[in-house]
């Protein structure tokens, strides 16, 4: 798209200058008078009730001017989900949780006066993991969930951790999953993260002597902790002030409120003085808030084609102790579970579950990257499974004008194009398939899609004025925390007044008591919804100097135009500099007219519809989506498992690139988080105690300069938002979401090991690499496809009437041990009953690779040995259900199923040896001594005592591994031939 | 205990008392309010905090306000002159390479310190260099490309009389 | 960090040892990038800071009689790796220095306070021991000579007695000549503490090949694998895989944050057979 006068040109930002001469003000560089320090008590434990808290001596302490706790402040504060008081009362939640707080003189004195707070604890038992908050009679983190105040789009079960629950329910899924042709079923994990802003939190706060409340805080959203604060203080919204200067950024961790509260209740008890409280890095990393972690299933069921016809989704987050913001993002990630794709059929649960760990809330991207890793992850391995190159199966299978996300949303052909995204990121980096492979170097791509998560009614407003030599002053209460939305307002009225971008100023740190309301800096939306608001104003604004123009020409209003700082009237050329207008105009009589011209003005997104309560189906959910994709080339070091990704391509179709050189930022920022989150993030806890155990930059690593890639390329398509100022859609988050999917992608297109937990680190690479060699290296037994051979079901019967078998098979195939109550009869009983349970599933001929995976898991490592017994029969079962397939007397569609289901199985289930033997099966190899046993079976051309000889040298391997196989070859044979007898 | 030292910043003389354990940041940015200077991390681990000591980068987090005693100073305020900026904070407007700017101060400072040690470097050299100062915002791309714009910038400057001369 | 600390600068070594032995609580401080954030966790907790740094023989780099070369315990990492000596005949030195930290912190950190600190993951003191380097102490009781192979005794160990000043580390003549690689690896590229360090030297000047072998980041302090460089002087490169394998026999890893000691384990013998195989 052509550039305009200002918009779309690589025009400076405009807060520039300040950041690069050191000028700019952020929280902590701001001055006060006899400034107050404050520190915070702590719990050390994840789970407790508080008994006590004791803060006589604290408070008596050198220094100390006031002493906060738990029991005066009650009201409960959230967002969302009003689950979190400002000080625990009744019981921490976790490692972290604020007990009480001292501001003192000094910081020293304050510190140590907050070890004079005496609290005594309870301990209980702690959960960490989902799996954990999910089970039943599982400790309550929240036993007054039911008590808590929730806006009616929020959904959490009393009684339960589950603080949200979203459900999609779109067409028949069960049906569709049953007429599948594959089913593929996986599941992937996220850990929860840290943001790790540069600036780490700072809020400073004062009470005056009337009660007045004025904060000065890094934060994303002024108008939401005036908004917050006033809830859980009891207040007034107007006696309420919050100023946010610069902002070291945010990604989401700055969003809701964090310390605010707790300098509040400090400035509360300290009337008059200026109250600071500043988390160090340390405590930045849990007790600020944190990204939450993800449990992601996912079931695929695809037709011959390849075409996605149903998709289940079952989503478990991590919360963290408290879910007020945290339960939006298990909101948002139902919405948009289905991804960039479109699922006709579509069962999906998004379920949000507290644990005793750190606070889960907003991160760049809102839960879309941890989707994206499994959703993106799962796209590639159905495709490559399915024998379709990865592109081609994403192209096919990606959402588009008329296609229908999984609400139902019908998209139209201003929404923005995935596929050209697609298209342009495999091409720059070279994805076609029939590209040269070198080993250890891989290529893979991941797509991504998000809309703005915020409540239906989230607006934004500004004010444009002017001073007295026509300089324009933008007042924005969108926070430019580095995104660019100063210079982005600026641009816009630029363009649309067509004045110099150099008479511009944007106020951009604002003030509650003085800026115009935004909701939040947040969800990628201020471009756009500053941006419309801007434009709006700059109409009004155009308007009053044309109205006061047109009277001073004498001429019709509508053949005014504003250009180059004038009004014009093009048919005469007569024009009036707006420095005669802004104030009003005055003739020469003295008299004046207009007047000091100003507008406010606001922007609401229009036409957002409630989502069903029960399915989710909604015509119009989100205000956009913004699509992209991301392609990389990686390498691995074969023996240490690094991963190097050396180049990254990115395009997203932005709607209109208002700002080349931002965006660009944007997107380059957004990759090298993406490889941070990727390759080496992760908040570890320590299992027992559940403190951070890598809470610092020392043990907590983000990329640096030397972890980016060398190229990295960026691209944009702009199909033009409908609603969107000049067109432009948000971007801001979406630079992150495919970045660590791609690269697992990449990964297994490099080596073939896939890592389904983040991040990708090397010692994870080379674990995944070191079970794949031992895979390959210990085959126990040489392995050939099945030759064809005659065959007839009578020679099958006779075969199987005829033939004489050892004990063990004979045990196995009744079911009835020899030596009742051994170790051995206990793996003979379970063997028969889900090896029976796998012939009747096959004879019915069922095409869903899950109706297979109960029994295959069970069976799976089943036993003792080099190959356990249950591994055996799968083998055995899946050559002679090869040969049964040839002749027509097994489906061969049931027959790939279950070969499917043997292929998905993790290297944990079992031993390397036998997994090497059932990846053989999965892809039709089978041990040669089986082999010569199946393709007698039913052979009317071998001879009684060539099956008995082979069946004998069958048997003979191994302790049992030659009894077992025959038995799983024989179990099936003989439930087909003698369904009556099998049953 | 306190102590009174005597140091130079920015070219200005400055006679402070301060206790034995105060940082040079805390210093700077507490007593001399030059808040430029960014606290990140405290344990030299970012990079934010970044000033020249003698010439030389260092971690103002990990120097005591003693320690700089009779020593020179600059920070990142000391780096324009009445409002000329440094060829670096030129390039680093030009090539849109600040974000939130909590990091903008301490990657000029380095790359200040870089150029002089090495007027042409090349990209590996200025990613080596900078790999002490973190950003959360940028992903560098843009900021080694304003480090390698700055020094052909300066370069050019330095080598422009000896052209005309020639 | 004590609110009664207070802060000395001797200008003389002997000056600084007699502060030190007049109070027990006093710390020497170099370039502090350890010090002060221990200082700063409560993990140490001294009563006097003695800086060094102002003390003109701990800042210089001499040459040495034997060819070798003495360089101060004050001078700063940055000016150790590109020293003209260090870079012409104890390369490995250089090598291992520009892995530590990053560039503007071995503008602070000295040499001297690296070893000193003694972390099992100090890479600079993998290339002290490798080059048989000495570390000359002095104390009111006198000067001593410890060699880097005694000096580590564990993480934040050594085997300097109460009082006792560093004041230089002497390469000798004998270990010029060395050149060979630092393999390292760490959880990201930039600014990190080694997950696993092996350096690989060898010397072609003499008949057989001489080789040195050291680990860091593998056993409680620094190490040097004489089994290894043996092997190596015994086969040359072919043995790569001896060689290897008798690192792995004889490093000591722990789990931790950075990695398994299964991982490292493993890698201490990838890296090993890489920087033989390398230098051939």
């Amino acid at each position: 798209m052509s550039a305009g006068r200002s918009v779309g040109r690589d025009v400076p930002r405009v807060d520039g200058l300040d950041k690069v001469t050191g000028a700019a003000q952020y929280t902590a560089d701001l001055k006060f008078p006899r400034l107050l320090h404050v520190a915070v008590v702590r719990s050390p434990h994840p789970h407790a009730r508080v008994l006590d808290v004791r803060t006589g001596l604290a408070s008596r302490a050198p220094g100390v001017r006031a002493v906060a706790s738990g029991r005066d402040f009650p009201l409960h504060t959230g967002i969302y989900l009003k689950d979190q008081t400002v000080f625990a009362t009744d019981r921490v939640r976790f490692v972290g949780d604020p007990v009480a707080a001292v501001a003192a003189e000094s910081p020293e004195a304050a510190a140590e006066a907050a070890l004079l707070v005496e609290v005594d604890y309870e301990p209980l038992p702690p959960i960490f993991d989902v799996e954990e908050g999910m089970a039943e009679g599982a400790p309550l983190v929240h036993p007054d969930l039911g008590r808590y105040e929730v806006v009616p789009w929020i959904q959490p079960k009393a009684g339960t951790n589950v603080c949200n629950h979203l459900k999609i329910r779109k067409g028949d899924y069960e049906k569709a999953l049953s007429g599948s042709w594959r089913v593929f079923q996986n599941t992937f994990r996220v850990p929860q993260v840290q943001h790790v802003p540069l600036e780490p939190h700072v809020s400073v706060a004062r009470v005056d002597l009337s009660g007045k409340v004025e904060v000065h805080t890094s934060a994303q959203s002024p108008f939401t902790v005036r908004h917050l604060l006033a809830a859980c203080f009891g207040l007034s919204h107007g006696d309420v002030r919050v100023h946010v200067p610069y902002v070291g950024g945010g990604f989401g961790g700055k969003a809701g409120i964090n310390l605010e509260p707790i300098a509040v209740a400090l400035a509360m008890r300290c009337r008059g003085r200026w109250v600071r409280l500043m988390v160090d890095r340390h405590e930045e990393f849990f007790a600020t808030v944190v990204r939450q972690g993800l449990s992601a299933t996912l079931v695929t069921g695809v037709d011959r084609s390849g075409k996605v016809q149903a998709q289940k989704m079952h989503y478990l987050w991590n919360c963290g102790a408290y879910g007020g913001y945290g339960v939006n993002i298990v909101r948002a990630a139902g919405y948009t579970c289905g991804g960039a794709y479109e699922f006709p059929n579509v069962w999906g649960d998004s379920i949000g579950v507290y644990t005793n760990r750190p606070v889960g809330s907003a991160y760049r991207g809102f839960g879309m990257q941890e989707i994206h890793w499994a959703l993106e992850q799962q796209m590639d391995r159905v495709a490559l499974e399915m024998g379709i190159d990865p592109v081609e199966f994403r192209l096919m299978n990606c959402l588009g004008a008329g296609k229908s996300t999984v609400t139902g949303q019908v998209l139209d052909e201003h929404a923005g194009r995935v596929d050209l995204c697609i298209r342009r990121v495999a091409e720059e980096i070279g994805l076609d398939p029939a590209r040269e492979r070198r080993p250890y170097r891989g290529k893979g791509i991941a797509c991504a899609v998000k809309a703005p998560a915020m409540p239906n009614d989230a607006a934004s407003s500004v004010v444009l004025k002017f001073a007295e030599d026509a300089t324009l002053e933008i007042l924005i209460a969108g926070i430019d925390y580095g995104q660019g939305l100063m210079t982005v307002a600026a641009q816009f009225a630029a363009e649309a007044l067509d004045i110099p971008l150099e008479t511009i100023r944007v106020k951009g740190c604002p003030d509650t008591d003085l800026s115009p309301y935004d909701w939040q800096t947040v969800a990628s939306r201020q471009t756009w919804a500053t941006g419309n608001a801007v434009l709006r104003a700059a109409s009004e604004i155009g308007r009053q100097l044309c109205e006061t123009s047109a009277e001073v020409l004498s001429v019709p209003a509508a053949d005014l135009t504003l250009r180059g700082g004038h009004v014009v009237h093009e048919p005469t050329g007569r024009s009036i500099p707006l420095t005669r207008l802004v104030m009003g105009y005055q003739f020469p009589d003295g008299h004046a007219i207009g007047g000091p011209v100003a507008a406010t003005t606001s922007y609401l997104p229009e036409g957002l519809l409630f989502l069903d309560p029960e399915t989710s189906q909604s015509a119009k959910p989100v205000a956009k989506w913004t699509f992209g994709a991301q392609a990389v080339e990686i390498s691995v070091d074969p023996e240490t498992g690094q991963v190097t990704v050396e180049k990254v391509a990115a395009c997203y179709d932005v709607g209109r690139v208002v700002n080349p050189g931002l965006i660009r930022g944007q997107t380059y920022g957004g990759i090298v988080q993406g490889i941070g989150t990727g390759t080496m993030e992760e908040l570890v806890l320590d299992p027992k105690t559940g403190r951070a155990l890598n809470a610092s930059l020392m043990d907590y690593k983000i990329p640096s300069t030397e972890d980016v890639p060398t190229v990295m390329t960026v691209d944009f398509v702009e199909t033009p938002q409908k609603d969107g100022p000049m067109g432009a859609r948000g971007i801001g988050e979406h630079t992150m979401i495919p970045t660590p999917a791609a690269i697992a992608n990449a990964l297994f297109d490099a080596c073939g090991v896939r890592i389904s937990e983040m991040p990708i680190t090397a010692e994870k690479v080379w674990r995944a690499l070191k079970e794949k060699e031992k895979v390959r290296c210990r085959t126990p037994l040489p392995c050939r496809p099945l030759a064809a051979g005659p065959f007839s079901a009578e020679s099958l019967a006779r075969h199987l009437s005829s033939l004489p078998v050892p004990a063990r098979t004979v045990a196995l195939l009744t079911g009835i041990p020899r030596g009742n109550g051994s170790v051995d009869s206990v793996t003979v009983k379970w063997a028969h009953g889900r090896t029976r349970a796998l012939v009747g599933t096959l004879r019915s001929g069922d095409v869903r690779e899950v109706a297979y995976q109960p029994d295959v898991a069970a069976l799976t490592g089943l036993g003792p040995g080099l190959t356990p017994t249950g591994d055996d029969l799968l083998v055995g079962l899946a050559a002679m259900a090869s040969r049964l397939g040839d002749a027509g007397l097994v489906d061969p569609r049931a027959l790939r199923a279950y070969g499917g289901s043997l292929g998905g199985l993790a290297s944990a289930s079992t031993t390397p040896a036998a997994l090497a033997l059932l990846g053989n099966a999965a892809n039709g190899l089978y041990p040669s001594v089986l082999a010569a046993v199946v393709e007698s079976l039913g052979n009317p051309d071998v001879q009684p005592e060539t099956l008995l000889e082979r069946a004998a040298r069958l048997a003979a391997v191994g302790a049992h591994s030659g009894a077992d196989l025959l038995a799983g070859a024989l179990a099936l044979a003989l439930g087909i031939v003698f369904p009556e007898e099998a049953r | 205990m306190r102590k009174t030292i005597t140091l130079e910043v920015n070219g200005a003389s400055e006679t402070e008392e301060v206790e034995v354990g105060m940082t040079l940041l805390r210093f700077l940015r507490d007593r001399l309010d030059l808040t430029g200077t960014k606290e990140g991390c405290n344990e030299g681990e970012c990079g934010s905090c970044m000033v020249l000591l003698d010439g030389r980068p260092v971690n103002s987090c990990l120097v005591l306000a003693v320690e700089a005693g009779g020593g020179k100073v600059t920070t990142i305020e000391g780096l324009s002159k009445d409002g000329a900026l440094h060829p670096i904070q030129e390039a680093f407007l030009a090539h849109a390479s600040i974000q939130c700017g909590f990091c903008t101060p301490g990657m000029v400072v380095t790359a200040v310190a870089l150029l002089r040690q090495n007027p042409d470097p090349s990209e590996e050299e200025i990613r080596s260099a900078l790999a002490g100062n973190l950003c959360r915002c940028t992903g560098y791309r843009q900021i080694v490309d304003a480090v390698r714009g700055a020094a052909a910038a300066m370069r050019a400057k330095a080598a422009a009389p000896l052209a005309v001369s020639a | 960090m004590r609110s009664d600390l207070d802060y000395l600068v001797p200008s003389s070594v002997e000056e600084a040892v007699a502060l030190r032995a007049a109070s027990a609580g006093a710390a020497y401080l170099l370039g502090g990038t350890d010090l002060l954030p221990q200082m700063r966790a409560g993990r140490k907790a001294p009563g006097q800071l003695i800086d060094l740094k102002r003390i003109p023989p701990l800042r210089e780099i001499r040459e040495t009689a034997d060819g070798g070369l003495s360089i101060g315990a004050a001078v700063v990492m940055a000016d150790v790796e590109v020293h003209p000596a260090v870079l012409g005949r104890f390369p490995l030195l250089a090598e291992c220095i520009r892995t530590v930290g990053a560039w503007p912190l071995r503008q602070r950190a000295t040499l001297g306070g690296n070893v000193c600190n003694a972390s099992p993951a100090a890479d600079a003191a993998v290339a002290l021991l490798a080059l048989d380097a000495a570390f000359h102490v002095v104390s009111a009781e006198g000067r001593r000579s410890i060699p880097a192979g005694s000096f580590f005794r564990g993480p934040g160990q050594t085997a300097l007695l109460p009082g006792e000043l560093l004041t230089d580390l002497v390469l000798p003549g004998g270990a010029a000549g060395f050149r060979g690689r630092y393999l390292r690896l760490s959880r990201r590229k930039g600014m990190d503490l080694a997950t696993v360090g092996v350096l690989v030297g060898k010397s072609s000047g003499t008949a057989p090949d001489r080789w040195r072998i050291g680990l860091a980041a593998v056993a409680p302090t620094p190490l040097r694998v004489a089994a290894a460089e043996e092997r190596l002087e015994a086969k040359g490169a072919a043995a790569a895989e001896e060689a290897a394998a008798l690192a792995v026999a004889a490093c000591r890893p722990i789990s931790d944050l950075r990695g398994s000691a299964e991982y490292r384990r493993d890698m201490v013998g990838v890296l090993v057979r890489r920087g033989v195989v390398e230098l051939g």
